[in-house]
């Protein structure tokens, strides 16, 4: 549907053209397709007269990760109890940041990561969520 | 063509924010937004520098009974307020912000079931339907700004790891429920309670005992913050929305929303201090002025931490217009507004620059919804002459703080207050 609305426009584009003298027109008539995405309506859910009161799942919208070594324990143990928007979220951080948040996963959040997988998470995150070495 | 694109770039560069990096030679903390003519989308992430937008850098999101806002993180959830739902007093239900810690949180709740539990070292243990507090209890209402302890995170230099918020970790609403303290004084509190501690229908996947497995406040039992509390059924006098703690939420006006527990469940006397991770070494600020230090002074041990409910939140004020988004026409009338807030008792003044705050006028205040509240104000400022120009304002409370261009720093990303700026480009008409 939007794509054929795109079409009719580049073919009405000559009409610029007699722009050109209306007083104070630098430019006009110009369209590109939105390059920032479009967000659908959600549509009201029926409800029941009861006492339950409920809504849906909770959607994630959760964006790769960088590629590299040790990229699958990161997915596999990070993932247990957060999404990874959180490493994704953050700025560039020190090295020594990346190391303070895997250990205190693991003390204070009991996160059961083995010392060696432990220690590839951080050379991970170290790797490609640091300062200097982040990547737009 | 050519000179088409030409000119697209020349429009970038001038409103975008790297231009007004440039121009000024420094960073600017609340500096330029992008142009609504751009064509690009921000960058992912920002930083090492401070994020330079008044949002954070994060993309638009749908959830269940909200408005696109934009997301942080997805599980846990968080999601920040645009900058444009800031023009009023009241924050609208579906654009307010959401700030979960932990996986597991409600989709579906049965008030047939549900009950408030008040247990613990209470002469009256009791379990209190939604109906017992709505029919049982006077009602209350209060306006009152909740306000992510890491608002403005995203300023900090250097950056701190936390969620990465703009400005946007904020909210006002008029809550309606039930005092705390008739609650309180129903179950009756037995000798020797210390705190309070209060807990939501919020958990996650840790192991018992883990931060990762429950999210516990507790508050003094001698804090005067319980006078002020209400356990909130509506919010802007609608339910309130499940991402902001249906069925009910605790409300504790001027004190950062971590204490603020969402699908409030149970309230516990506690005869010994509550040490759990949420508030122990979490939320925690340097006991310092304005909870200031330094990173060197942190890991030297040098600093004393203390619970961030001890503290009032600290007095802000926000530019939401002119956002930088276009160009102003020399010599007519701008209409510069906004919000301001202090958990320390009422603004009793705003005060607006339009030279980087080298001189200040007074700005009208807005209606008075009580002392907790978001107050609007606005000033109408004419530029004389085309230019760029640094708008800036600083809010004052009752209690005579007021906001500096100092900033602060601590471990966890808290107490931002700095002045904000706003740049804006004027242009000529001839």
């Amino acid at each position: 549907m939007s794509k054929y609305y795109w079409w009719l426009l580049v073919a009405v584009f000559p009409v610029v053209a007699l722009a050109q003298g209306l007083p104070g027109v630098v430019r006009e008539g110009e369209y590109i397709q939105g390059t920032l995405g479009s967000i659908e309506q959600a549509a009201p859910a029926p409800a029941p007269g009861d006492s339950v009161y409920s809504v849906g799942a909770w959607p994630t919208y959760t964006p790769p990760l960088a590629d590299g070594a040790g990229k699958d324990l990161v997915v596999g143990f990070c993932q247990v109890c957060h999404s990874t928007t959180y490493i994704t979220m953050q700025p560039p951080l020190p090295a020594g940041a990346w190391d303070a948040t895997v250990k205190k996963m693991i003390n204070d959040f009991g996160a059961a990561i083995p010392e060696e997988s432990a220690r590839q998470i951080t050379t991970y995150l170290q790797a490609h969520y640091a300062v200097g070495n982040r990547k737009q | 063509m050519a000179t088409s694109w030409v000119h697209r770039r020349d429009l970038l560069k001038w409103f975008g924010a790297g231009s007004a990096a440039l121009v000024l030679g420094r960073v600017n903390p609340a500096g330029a937004q992008v142009s609504s003519q751009a064509a690009g989308p921000l960058p992912a992430f920002t930083g090492p520098e401070a994020n330079p937008y008044w949002n954070g850098v994060n993309p638009f999101v749908t959830y269940p009974q909200k408005l696109p806002l934009l997301r942080l993180t997805d599980r846990g959830i968080q999601l920040e307020t645009p900058r444009q739902y800031f023009d009023r007093a009241f924050t609208p239900n579906p654009a307010f912000y959401v700030r979960y810690h932990l996986e597991l949180i409600p989709n579906s709740v049965d008030l047939g079931t549900w009950r408030l539990h008040l247990e613990g070292n209470f002469d009256k243990p009791m379990q209190l339907s939604f109906e017992d507090l709505v029919r049982n209890f006077p009602a209350v209402s209060i306006a009152a700004v909740n306000q992510c302890s890491g608002n403005s995170r995203s300023r900090f230099q250097p950056r701190v790891s936390g969620g990465q918020w703009g400005n946007g970790a904020m909210g006002n609403a008029l809550w309606t429920g039930v005092r705390l303290a008739d609650l309180l004084r129903n179950a009756g509190a037995k000798p020797g309670t210390v705190q309070f501690q209060f807990q939501g229908l919020e958990r996650g996947l840790g192991p018992a005992g883990k931060g990762s497995q429950a999210f516990l406040k507790s508050l003094d039992v001698n804090d005067p913050v319980l006078n002020e509390a209400v356990v909130a059924y509506l919010m802007n006098g609608e339910p309130l929305p499940m991402l902001n703690g249906f069925p009910l939420r605790l409300v504790v006006p001027g004190i950062f929303s971590t204490y603020w527990i969402k699908h409030l469940t149970w309230i516990r006397a506690l005869t010994q201090e509550d040490k759990n991770f949420w508030m122990d070494p979490a939320y925690r600020i340097p006991d310092t002025p304005k909870g200031n230090t330094t990173p060197a002074d942190v890991a030297a041990g040098k600093v004393h931490f203390i619970p961030i409910g001890r503290v009032n939140m600290p007095v802000r004020s926000f530019v939401i217009t002119p956002d930088g988004s276009g160009k102003l026409p020399v010599g007519l009338p701008v209409v510069v507004q906004g919000i301001a807030f202090s958990g320390d008792g009422p603004v009793t003044k705003v005060e607006v620059s339009a030279d980087d705050g080298k001189t200040w006028a007074l700005a009208s205040l807005g209606e008075d919804h009580g002392p907790y509240s978001f107050r609007t104000w606005q000033y109408t400022w004419t530029p004389r002459a085309p230019g760029k120009y640094l708008l800036a304002v600083r809010a004052t409370d009752a209690k005579g703080h007021v906001q500096s261009d100092e900033g602060v720093w601590n471990p966890g990303g808290y107490l931002w207050n700095t002045v904000e700026r706003q740049d804006v480009i004027v242009g000529s008409t001839s």
